[in-house]
């Protein structure tokens, strides 16, 4: 077993299922959405892109891209949660929505992700 | 995707790639120290002005960590810390700080690391050769050859890039003070990939020259150059025949021997000194003045040789009939030389052995510098009206060299960068100087003669250059010669009549005919082919007049108006 492989593992599966835990409830409601999942989710998003980093084969590259995009689509909706709490006073459900629906967006990029790291993995020779 | 670009050394990872590869571990060590310091500080809670209890908001919490991660301290805001928040920013500066510095010093590690430097140079030569907008030439081997030429190349606009496996000798060329700048790149020239990186299959390279010290390893680059580029030329030097012989089997364009040439020289100086002075003014673009032919006396020549040289030296005196005594410390391989002295040559008595007294001159060639220069010092001693050529082998020994009693001095790697040299500035030049070769000394004196004649100025800078007279080329003439005939003598003619400071050696016809010292009334037509030599200054006169029919017919009036006037007077 190679401790390695387990923490990039880790670290991708980490990004789908908190990813999903912020998505999952009603889309436009601040209480379904915690920011501190949210903000998990971030920074185990960079982690894992980081340790994508290095693998020169055709699927680490293309796992490498699926992290950009999510990180991407994360940090946006950051930005946008952090403009209209703090700027605009309140967050609306409006904002809350697109702040919502772009983390979905991420979460796909966190499937593709998980994806390719299980066809990899079906394809190892035992 | 061309070929040249799938090479292997392209598929090596782009320096930034391993940088970030080298980066993971800092990178992530960052991302989590600011994850927990910014969790924390959202966690804990702080008070406001009026004692109520006050959450940091993410934004806020970050804008904290950040200018405290970078030692910036904007200080407590929005409202003053607690205490159990004063307790966690403990944590975050120095956690962040370190975080930061560990980073910084892995990059830093990185840069320096000279495998990482060697590889971001390698990437970066490759990327300029490639992109390179003009000709080149690859010059393998930065020696005394190599560097006399790379000086004569740059000196004429003429770009080179340069490969050596000696980090010195690549120091150096890169600290060069020439006009152009050079490529140079470290590495064995005798290796493919190498010659590849160097451009070798680059649709502008013009040649590949393999100037090494080694034999074998100019024969190595030879063939490789041959089989990955068989369109470049190349040039190649050898010291040994059996080198030559192989590199002439496969077609080498040049094959240039120093040790014939330097005999092939030292003969030429014996027997036809006017030829000799030519020669030494067309082949060295250092020399600018107006050549004097040497004054040899009569008498038989002392050889002080040993080995390659020795034997060449003899083999040549003895085709040309020069009267010669050989002191040699051992007896040649290609057989007994008649009234052999054995010894250096630096001691008097076996100079006086040879019959110094009644000796025309001295060749000291030994493979030694100091041996060379004793020579000469004892030799002057028992007979100073000798003719003293020395050879210099050491390119550290000049300065004695250029101070020292010689009438001529022989260096091995300057008459090789001469004589790729010629070839490389212009063909019209190398085959004038196989006609030179077999032309009467008479002839030549008659050339010498009419320069002369022609009233140079004191400080001429005598050059060489090619004319054809091509519509392109030359529109003017061209225009001026489909209803007019054009001479020679008509041509070198300046714009106020008076004739240019300019002879013709040699036209090569359309047809590939050569004409070796055309006469003055010799009828030029089109698709001819000039080699001028004179001074710089008539080369852009020369040029301009080619350009402009009005100019042209202008002169020839002048010119004429010139010649009734002294005909009549």
């Amino acid at each position: 077993m190679n401790t390695q492989r387990v923490w990039f593992a880790f670290f991708i599966v980490l990004a789908l299922t908190l990813n999903f835990g912020f998505f999952w409830g009603e889309i436009d409601n601040p209480d379904h959405h915690s920011p501190f999942e949210f903000f998990l989710a971030l920074v185990v998003s960079l982690v894992a892109t980081v340790l994508k980093i290095g693998d020169r084969s055709h699927i680490g590259a293309v796992l490498l891209a699926t992290s950009l995009v999510a990180d991407l689509q994360l940090i946006i909706a950051a930005l946008i949660w952090a403009y209209s709490s703090q700027v605009l006073g309140e967050v609306s459900p409006a904002m809350m929505a697109s702040i919502v629906s772009l983390a979905g967006g991420a979460m796909l990029a966190n499937v593709t992700s998980v994806i390719l790291l299980l066809s990899e993995t079906i394809q190892l020779k035992r | 995707m061309s070929a040249h670009e799938r090479s292997p050394a392209q598929k090596t990872a782009t320096p930034i790639w391993l940088l970030l590869v080298e980066l993971r571990t800092p990178l992530v060590v960052l991302i989590l120290v600011y994850a927990v310091s910014v969790l924390g500080l959202v966690l804990i809670p702080g008070e406001d002005d009026q004692g109520q209890v006050w959450r940091l908001s993410f934004l806020h919490a970050f804008y904290i960590v950040s200018y405290t991660g970078s030692t910036i301290g904007f200080g407590e805001i929005p409202y003053a810390f607690t205490d159990a928040q004063r307790m966690w920013m403990l944590f975050v500066l120095y956690a962040s700080v370190i975080a930061w510095l560990y980073a910084i010093g892995s990059v830093l590690s990185v840069l320096s690391d000279p495998a990482f430097k060697q590889l971001r140079n390698h990437r970066r030569f490759v990327t300029r050769i490639h992109s390179l907008k003009v000709p080149f030439w690859i010059v393998c081997g930065y020696g005394s050859a190599g560097s006399e030429l790379v000086r004569f190349l740059a000196e004429h606009g003429i770009r080179c890039v340069v490969i050596d496996g000696d980090q010195g000798r690549v120091d150096t060329a890169r600290m060069s003070e020439l006009p152009y700048e050079i490529d140079v790149l470290k590495g064995d020239a005798g290796e493919p990939q190498v010659l590849v990186d160097a451009g070798v299959k680059h649709p502008l390279c013009r040649g590949v020259l393999a100037m090494t010290d080694h034999d074998q390893i100019n024969l190595t680059i030879a063939t490789n150059a041959r089989i990955l580029a068989s369109r470049v030329p190349v040039y190649s030097r050898s010291e040994r025949d059996s080198t030559t012989r192989n590199l002439l089997s496969f077609d080498v364009e040049v094959v240039i021997d120093p040790y014939r040439i330097m005999a092939r020289e030292m003969v030429q100086l014996i027997t036809r000194p006017a030829a000799y002075a030519l020669y030494q003014q067309l082949v060295d673009p250092e020399i600018r003045n107006v050549p004097e032919p040497p004054v040899v006396p009569n008498g038989h020549w002392i050889l002080c040789s040993t080995g390659r040289f020795a034997e060449t030296l003899v083999d040549a005196f003895r085709r040309a009939d020069v009267a010669f005594r050989l002191i040699s410390p051992e007896p040649l391989r290609t057989g007994g030389v008649a009234g052999m002295v054995r010894g250096l040559g630096t001691e008097a008595t076996t100079l006086r052995e040879a019959a110094i007294g009644t000796a025309a001159g001295v060749i000291a060639a030994t493979p030694d510098d100091g041996d060379n220069l004793s020579i000469v010092l004892t030799a002057q001693a028992e007979n100073p009206a000798l003719f003293m050529v020395a050879r210099r082998n050491r390119p550290t020994s000049e300065p004695v060299f250029t101070a020292g009693p010689f009438d001529i001095v022989l260096r091995l790697g300057r008459i090789i960068a001469q004589e790729m040299y010629a070839r490389i500035r212009s063909p019209l030049l190398h085959q004038f100087l196989v006609q030179l070769e077999s032309m009467p000394e008479p002839l030549v004196e008659g050339i010498l003669g009419r320069l002369r004649a022609k009233q140079l100025p004191t400080d001429a800078h005598m050059t060489h250059f090619s004319v054809t007279l091509s519509p392109s080329m030359a529109p003017g003439a061209c225009d001026w010669m489909s209803d007019h005939t054009l001479t020679l003598c008509e041509l070198l003619v300046d714009p106020d009549g008076s004739p240019l400071p300019a002879l013709c050696l040699l036209v090569v016809r359309f047809n590939g005919d050569i004409v070796p010292f055309p006469g003055e009334g010799f009828g030029l037509q089109m698709g001819d082919q000039c080699l001028i030599w004179g001074d710089s200054r008539a080369e852009v006169r020369l040029n301009w007049i080619l350009g402009r029919r009005d100019v042209l017919a202008d002169a020839q009036q002048r010119a004429m108006a010139i010649r009734t006037v002294s005909g009549t007077a």
